[in-house]
């Protein structure tokens, strides 16, 4: 049997890293429920905080000030894409934008390389405290990324219930033609959409930067499972990502416990299985029908 | 005669420069020009006739080149009967696989695609690490023994090869377009409903496309694995799932040739500028950006208008370029 400190550490792993996932998924689930675009670039924004808090780490020996620029800077590039790129194909059809976008994120991919090189690089851990939990010592930094991230789902309900532009957000996921009519100018919900999910594509990349190496093909390697947890959430909705980013999460770190193999596999069994049985996933709601 | 020749004349032609190509350049570009546009034709199908746009392609490349590495590794020694294999497995996966996947939306399709190409990647480097070797791969490029007409352990006569099995490829996909079931797949693309009030079942017609697309993908994956000899679960690697979209998409979508052209510029551009800087992917994305905003017609795409007014002087194309308006 498996024993106790073991399964702990396990389900703490699985949370921190499902918070980053849930973090970088929200904005693709945002921007596809209102903009329906399929946004790979995300995965670059993600690579920009993380390259960013590197950077800042290594001038100046604080990482979360690096968090911090790695976010502005992802809002930074997400907002010029958004003007040069996406403004311009946003009435074209899905299948369409995604390879725009997947064009943005390789040639992403290639900036980077250029500007920081091959060379993977370390950011280390800001705080190095451990907090006993059942006699298990936990470090405080990832409990300190599941709170961020939580943090974010509420400023988000918050956002999205709260303020006039968050329901206009929420009434444009509904029906973007209906929003329009009301006289609001979507193109503008549009772009603030887009910068919100560059952001905290940024703050994930750079609260994951510690936990692992900073390398190039960084956001490439967390595509896949980034994806999954939007498809098995359903597309364009918050909870669903939420709980999805934890599922998946948990799958990974208990199913390494379990048999090592099966831990990078398991999430993918999984998402084609709720897709077959149910192809919206959990929370995606019917309205989404192309 | 006159018709006959008028069918062929563009395949010839087109082959014709692949061969003054394999002259001027060297051997081994040469081949994996030919073998990658093999391998995107299958994607091409797929995204420009169908509507699917796949980021799974290389799940079926491994379905193919693991058949035949184990075929050539454990069993046998014939590379013909390795590449058989290899086909035969590709089409009785993509045959199972499809039946599921073909129902789905076609933005699903990419991404349940990229999860079984993950999948796939960690069967082979994991899982089923006993029997593949894992990251060591299969090799087993001495052990192939030599066939009389075209010896396929040579690098010279496998171009030959591979030049005749490309050139078949293409006359079956240039007929496939051509003819009613080529229409159906273009009608299920464009208007899935009424289709379906004619009496076709668009189920069978994209079930179709999906087999005949991925058992091509998987011919390439064999024809890889009889080159280089040698397997390793890299060939399936998610970071270069997207590597036949991208291609297809600089070629030109639905087009012919846009494959050759595309498979061409990429691998040209890969190793002349990865000669030179490390950070090729930078030039192939922007362009990719730049094709898409351009009208998304790719190099082929908007190279043919030019070369059917310049050598018919009247514009066949209207056919063919309907499909380029817009990738569903």
């Amino acid at each position: 049997m498996m024993d106790t400190q073991l399964l702990i550490s396990g389900v703490i792993f699985g949370l921190s890293i499902g918070s980053i996932y849930f973090l970088m998924a929200i904005g693709l689930s945002l921007c596809f429920g209102l903009m329906r675009i399929i946004s790979l670039d995300q995965l670059l924004y993600y690579s920009v905080g993380a390259y960013i808090t590197y950077t800042i780490h290594f001038a100046t020996g604080n990482t979360w000030l690096g968090v911090l620029g790695g976010m502005a800077a992802a809002g930074l590039v997400s907002f010029g894409v958004e003007r040069f790129v996406y403004l311009r194909i946003y009435e074209r059809d899905i299948a369409f934008t995604m390879i725009a976008s997947f064009g943005i994120l390789f040639a992403g991919v290639g900036a980077i390389k250029y500007v920081w090189g091959l060379v993977p690089r370390p950011v280390p851990v800001p705080i190095e405290a451990q907090v006993n939990i059942l006699g298990t010592g936990i470090p405080v930094y990832r409990l300190i990324v599941i709170g961020i991230s939580l943090l974010v789902y509420v400023g988000i309900w918050l956002f999205l219930n709260r303020s006039i532009t968050g329901k206009a957000i929420r009434a444009g996921i509904e029906d973007v033609e209906h929003v329009e009519g009301l006289g609001v100018n979507v193109y503008k919900l549009f772009t603030v959409t887009f910068i919100i999910a560059g952001i905290l594509s940024g703050l994930a990349g750079g609260l994951h930067a510690p936990l692992i190496m900073v390398d190039p093909q960084m956001g490439l390697e967390v595509l896949a499972f980034v994806f999954m947890v939007v498809i098995i959430g359903g597309l364009g909705s918050i909870k669903g990502t939420l709980i999805s980013a934890f599922i998946v999460g948990q799958v990974i770190s208990l199913g390494s416990l379990l048999y090592a193999p099966l831990a990078q596999m398991a999430p993918f069994a999984i998402m084609l299985l709720i897709l077959l049985i149910k192809p919206t996933g959990l929370y995606g709601s019917k309205l989404l029908k192309r | 005669m006159m018709k006959a020749f008028r069918w062929w004349w563009d395949i010839l032609l087109a082959f014709l420069l692949l061969g003054v190509a394999r002259v001027l350049l060297p051997l081994p570009f040469a081949n994996e020009v030919i073998i990658f546009s093999i391998y995107t034709m299958g994607c091409n199908f797929l995204l420009g006739r169908v509507g699917f746009i796949s980021f799974g392609q290389p799940a079926y490349l491994a379905v193919g080149a693991y058949a035949t590495a184990f075929y050539l590794y454990y069993f046998g020694h014939n590379p013909y009967i390795g590449i058989l294999m290899g086909i035969l497995a590709g089409w009785v996966v993509s045959a199972i696989v499809g039946a599921f996947f073909v129902r789905l939306r076609s933005d699903y399709f990419a991404l349940v695609n990229l999860a079984l190409a993950v999948i796939m990647f960690y069967l082979m480097e994991k899982v089923l690490a006993t029997i593949t070797h894992g990251d060591n791969g299969l090799w087993f490029l001495t052990t192939m023994s030599s066939t009389p007409v075209l010896d396929l352990g040579r690098p010279n006569e496998f171009f030959i090869f591979i030049f005749l099995v490309a050139m078949a490829l293409w006359a079956f996909y240039k007929y496939l377009d051509d003819s009613i079931y080529g229409a159906c797949c273009l009608a299920t693309k464009i208007n899935e409903d009424k289709l379906k009030f004619i009496g076709y079942s668009n189920f069978n017609i994209r079930w179709m496309a999906f087999i005949i697309a991925n058992t091509t993908t998987a011919l390439a994956g064999s024809l890889y694995a009889v080159y280089f000899g040698f397997v390793s679960p890299a060939i399936t690697s998610p970071s270069r799932a997207a590597d036949p979209v991208v291609v297809t998409i600089l070629g030109g979508v639905g087009t012919l040739y846009g494959p050759i052209v595309g498979s061409f510029a990429y691998t040209g551009m890969k190793d002349l500028l990865s000669g030179y800087i490390a950070n090729w992917e930078l030039f192939i994305g922007l362009l990719l950006v730049f094709i898409m905003l351009a009208g998304e017609k790719g190099i082929w795409g908007s190279l043919e208008p030019i070369m059917q007014k310049v050598f018919f002087r009247k514009s066949t194309l209207t056919r063919y370029q309907d499909s380029g308006d817009e990738i569903r």
